[in-house]
């Protein structure tokens, strides 16, 4: 498998010299326009319904450049606005992202505030005002998780943040778990469950099925099927996030760069690369299909058209 | 007629066969040996494989001519459309290449490591290659492929090799468990195949540690509850049933996941009807002590031998914080993925709370 190394050179790697070009305005404004023209080129194609971010590595970004440690999260908190756009503009309805694991409150306390009040201060940022990015999107917030962990403060203001974009036109959804496990959404699902047949609102236990189960956990029942799991900074594990959705018939993407740095050719050439796959999936069902439908056609009569055989003669007289 | 029938009803009391016709057709699968592939479990995209560079140029070609507007719209934007969408297939014409490429690039990587990871049948060998890592897994897990009966270690009989391979591995490096998971279970699906699989995983051991004392070792299916020794271990416990074993073999299929998951919803629900459990007391530490009955322990390393990661519906709640390793247009078991995948293991640095 492929390891991460940092080479003593970085600072005259391509990435520095795509920076350094950008920094003057023409160049940026041509980049914009090509960054414009890959978007209409990929949404010909197939393009999947439900995208999931584990936004690994911002801790590494700040100490591989030298600085605190909110610097790290903040330029986390840009990718991820980028990320975003890139993925709405491109016909990706629903985007669920990793912003908070329940064993994150391991961490050190002054971490933990950082991170609700960034995130805090990032949803309503986005949120607030008629032409905030959210609004003018008609992107939907959903907060999903266990709200008995967060402050009631930040709770408020996350709770605004999810009425105000409540009534979404283009059902594009952003889905973000804080704090989230899986097992703990799992366990959730299972509880819903159980009371809802305690109460009789399920009538029995035998109607209790794989779609019951997806559709009592903190998503919801109108979440499409995951398509697309990526995880930043290259550590090939789920940490407990999406189990139940990411296990069947969902691609899973490890890439080795860290979430700072994931921009926009990073996450397009992930969903280019579902895409290519995806459209000779496509090609594949629709071959198959007809080849199905020919060979039953062929064999249901293959038998009845053999000639007559020669009469039969045996030994024994039964 | 009447004495006729008399004698062979003994004959067949003695030989305690029932004496009326008995129909065993559905005990013995579906519609017969090739139609294993359930048809339920669905692939990511991400795991089509065999597309030869033209292959792929035929399906472009039949994209593009197949392909149609979502909105009909002005002629000047279906232009634009189409055109953007030759671009599209060009840039997928390209990826193709670039597959086939980096396709035979992987197959001769992978003949290089079989060639120099090679145990040769013994376990010192493979002890010595685990000493050289800073930490092991407790639990090791293998997601298995059923081949087709004509491929390379195809059928039944290639992965009850694999999963004797697999067990001398995993026992010479010492690791105390290891957990095999195959979508279709066609391995605990009948006694004649466990017989099978035990024959072979006995005869294997032999022939790595040399007849006179093979490793010990127990198969455990968590679905029937049942579990089979090798002949040989050592003492018996207290607990009759219960012995000590050098290796640990779980067998899972498809119907440990998800369903063994809405088996225990619906019992926690009856339970919870029936006044019997409290729905506050239904926590992560309960479901996860249920399912650690009923399913087994977590794997600390997931090792899938397919060509691209793709966890085939495993049993979810046991993979919340394991290791996944697989090795690119890799299909077959081999022993130098094997032992990457423990090395990867020894130098992550795992940090719950990430």
């Amino acid at each position: 498998m492929v390891e991460t190394t940092s080479t003593p050179f970085s600072s005259f790697s391509f990435k520095a010299i795509v920076d350094l070009v950008l920094y003057f305005p023409l160049f940026s404004y041509l980049f914009g326009f090509f960054q414009d023209f890959c978007i209409e080129v990929m949404k010909t194609g197939p393009i999947p319904n439900h995208v999931a971010l584990i936004m690994d590595g911002n801790r590494r970004y700040s100490k591989a450049k030298n600085l605190p440690l909110k610097e790290g999260h903040i330029s986390g908190a840009e990718t991820l606005l980028t990320v975003l756009d890139v993925c709405y503009r491109l016909g990706i309805d629903h985007v669920t992202i990793y912003a908070f694991s329940i064993e994150n409150f391991n961490r050190s306390q002054e971490e933990v505030d950082t991170l609700f009040g960034l995130l805090r201060d990032k949803i309503t940022q986005i949120s607030e005002h008629e032409d905030s990015y959210a609004r003018f999107n008609n992107v939907r917030i959903r907060i999903i998780g266990n709200r008995t962990y967060i402050p009631p403060d930040i709770l408020a203001d996350l709770e605004r943040a999810e009425l105000v974009t409540k009534d979404s036109k283009h059902n594009r959804t952003l889905n973000v778990c804080f704090p989230y496990t899986s097992r703990d959404d799992i366990a959730i699902s299972m509880k819903n469950i159980a009371e809802k047949v305690q109460v009789q609102e399920i009538p029995s236990k035998d109607e209790i099925t794989l779609q019951t189960l997806k559709e009592n956990n903190y998503f919801g029942a109108d979440v499409p099927e995951l398509d697309i799991l990526i995880r930043t900074s290259g550590h090939t594990r789920l940490s407990d996030f999406m189990l139940w959705q990411a296990n069947f018939n969902c691609m899973i993407e490890f890439v080795d760069t860290l979430w700072p740095d994931f921009k926009f050719f990073s996450i397009t050439s992930v969903i280019l690369k579902w895409s290519y796959y995806k459209t000779l999936q496509i090609q594949q069902f629709e071959a198959q299909g007809i080849k199905d439908d020919e060979d039953r056609s062929r064999k249901m009569k293959k038998l009845m058209e053999l000639p007559p055989p020669p009469p039969i003669a045996s030994v024994s007289q039964r | 007629n009447m004495t006729s029938s008399k004698l062979s009803d003994h004959v067949r009391n003695d030989n305690n066969t029932s004496t009326s016709l008995v129909d065993i057709s559905a005990d013995v699968g579906p519609s017969g040996q090739n139609s294993y592939q359930s048809e339920s479990l669905q692939h990511p995209p991400n795991t089509i494989r065999g597309k030869t560079w033209y292959d792929v140029s035929r399906d472009l070609i039949n994209d593009f001519r197949h392909k149609q507007m979502d909105e009909s719209t002005s002629a000047y934007s279906s232009i634009i459309f189409y055109a953007n969408h030759l671009v599209l297939l060009s840039l997928f014409f390209m990826i193709s290449i670039y597959k086939n490429v980096n396709y035979l690039y992987r197959k001769m990587v992978l003949k290089f490591y079989t060639l120099t990871y090679y145990p040769n049948k013994s376990p010192q060998l493979i002890r010595d290659d685990v000493s050289k890592l800073a930490k092991i897994p407790r639990v090791i897990s293998c997601i298995l492929d059923l081949k087709d009966d004509d491929d390379e270690n195809g059928g039944i009989d290639g992965l009850i090799g694999s999963i004797s391979e697999l067990a001398a591995w995993t026992v010479s490096a010492g690791i105390p468990h290891l957990v095999i998971y195959e979508y279709n279970g066609v391995v605990v699906e009948n006694k004649g195949n466990l017989a099978q699989l035990n024959r072979y995983i006995s005869k294997n051991l032999a022939a790595y540690f040399g007849t006179d004392l093979i490793p010990s070792y127990a198969i455990r299916i968590p679905h029937h509850n049942t579990v089979i020794y090798s002949s040989h271990t050592g003492k018996t416990q207290v607990n009759s049933a219960e012995r000590d074993v050098d290796l640990e073999i779980w067998l899972l299929s498809r119907e440990d996941g998800k369903p063994t998951i809405v088996e225990l919803t619906k019992t926690m629900s009856e339970l919870a009807q029936n006044n019997e459990l409290s729905v506050n007391d239904i926590t992560i530490d309960l479901i996860d002590e249920e399912l650690a009955e009923l399913v087994g322990p977590e794997p600390d390393l997931l090792i899938s031998f397919g060509p691209s990661l793709d966890l085939q519906d495993y049993p979810p709640w046991h993979i919340r914080l394991s290791e996944i390793y697989w090795e690119p247009e890799n299909k077959d078991v081999i022993y130098a993925v094997f032992i990457r995948a423990l090395q990867q293991f020894s130098n992550c640095k795992v940090n719950v709370g990430k």
